[in-house]
């Protein structure tokens, strides 16, 4: 994986999601009775739903991308042996412990999401 | 009454004595004058010659004694004891990241290994001209603010991403001489030096906290160095190889 790759996933991910913010927003200030008729037909939309999955896809991407650095900084045996030379011995497994989680984490948070909007 | 004294904060290891490094406190009169940090050094071991530290030119231009003075690196012999005395105290640790050899002196392997994976010298397989290969001014000028780095290393060892990841990280003061190559007319290998930096961790460690900018003794600024480096990167590579040809 190019490093250059990672870093135009992040910045753009996060325009995205921006766009999204401001998507979003512009239907909560501009919209003059919101009630829940007209919260889900906004949802409704292809429109929305086409985003919101597309939005939910790219928050996952960039918050993978932010946790795996976190991980490749903290959790290595240089940065745990300041808590205990124990931990340190085990700094791989501790360090693809995380990613797993956080991994199966994001898959099932998509997964309930895509879940949630399509049906 | 403690007025005319100064507290100094040591950090003492000797691996041979010593379990665990400990901070000692030494008191000394206060100089007439003002004088260097390093000065203060040479002070304190007259009275204790066990206290290591690397020093050499004592004008800032060889780069040895890069240590962190009251929480900040610079180079002792260069830096005025009256501008980092905080109530007439002051605590000197070895530039942080770096495996301590004995008291301030460090083990300065990781950051050579980095500065020699940028391969720090110029590429160029073309004939070599009689005398010595021509620049413009305007392409002497690009070099100003890279080639006049000491390698102190008080740059990359106060950069967290170079603690955390010393092996994989270049880190500032390799990148910014990877730049003065890579900004060099003369140099015909820039596709290849980018190619080595092209992975997630030897430049794209920097997330541009500009640590690095703050405490280089020659004011240099690698950070901007690493932007140029990205900048280098994201352009079409295409452009790149057509630069190396012509």
């Amino acid at each position: 994986m190019r490093g250059s790759i990672i870093w135009y996933t992040q910045r753009y991910s996060a325009l995205l999601l921006l766009c999204y913010v401001i998507y979003i927003s512009n239907f909560i200030f501009f919209k003059d009775n919101i009630t829940y008729f007209t919260w889900s037909n906004f949802f409704l939309s292809f429109q929305a739903r086409l985003f919101t999955s597309l939005i939910f896809l790219t928050l996952v991407l960039h918050a993978f991308i932010g946790l795996w650095t976190v991980g490749t900084d903290y959790l290595i045996d240089r940065t745990l042996g300041f808590l205990s030379f124990a931990l340190s011995r085990h700094a791989n497994l501790i360090r693809n412990i995380y990613f797993f989680i956080f991994t199966l984490f994001g898959i099932v948070y998509l997964t309930f999401i895509l879940y949630i909007i399509w049906t | 009454m403690f007025e005319n004294k100064l507290e100094v904060s040591l950090y003492r290891y000797n691996p041979e004595e010593d379990k665990f490094p400990y901070m000692k406190k030494y008191s000394i009169d206060k100089p007439s004058k003002d004088i260097m940090v390093l000065d203060l050094l040479n002070l304190l071991k007259e009275d204790d010659q066990s206290i290591s530290y690397r020093r050499s030119c004592r004008e800032g231009v060889c780069g040895s004694d890069g240590m962190n003075i009251n929480g900040k690196n610079g180079l002792a012999c260069i830096t005025p004891l009256s501008s980092v005395l905080k109530k007439n105290k002051i605590e000197l640790r070895p530039l942080p990241g770096l495996p301590v050899i004995r008291d301030l002196v460090v083990d300065m392997s990781e950051f050579y290994a980095q500065y020699e994976k940028i391969k720090p010298f110029l590429q160029n397989e073309t004939t070599a001209p009689e005398q010595e290969r021509l620049q413009s001014p305007e392409d002497r000028d690009k070099l100003d603010g890279l080639y006049e780095c000491i390698l102190c290393a008080c740059c990359s060892t106060s950069c967290p991403s170079f603690w955390w990841n010393p092996d994989k990280f270049v880190g500032p003061a390799a990148l910014l001489q990877a730049y003065r190559f890579l900004a060099d007319s003369r140099d015909l290998k820039t596709s290849q030096r980018l190619e080595d930096l092209s992975d997630p961790f030897s430049v794209y460690r920097c997330h541009g906290i500009m640590n690095c900018v703050n405490v280089c003794p020659k004011g240099l600024n690698p950070n901007k160095a690493i932007g140029e480096i990205k900048s280098m990167l994201h352009k079409n590579k295409k452009d790149i190889i057509a630069s190396d040809i012509n």
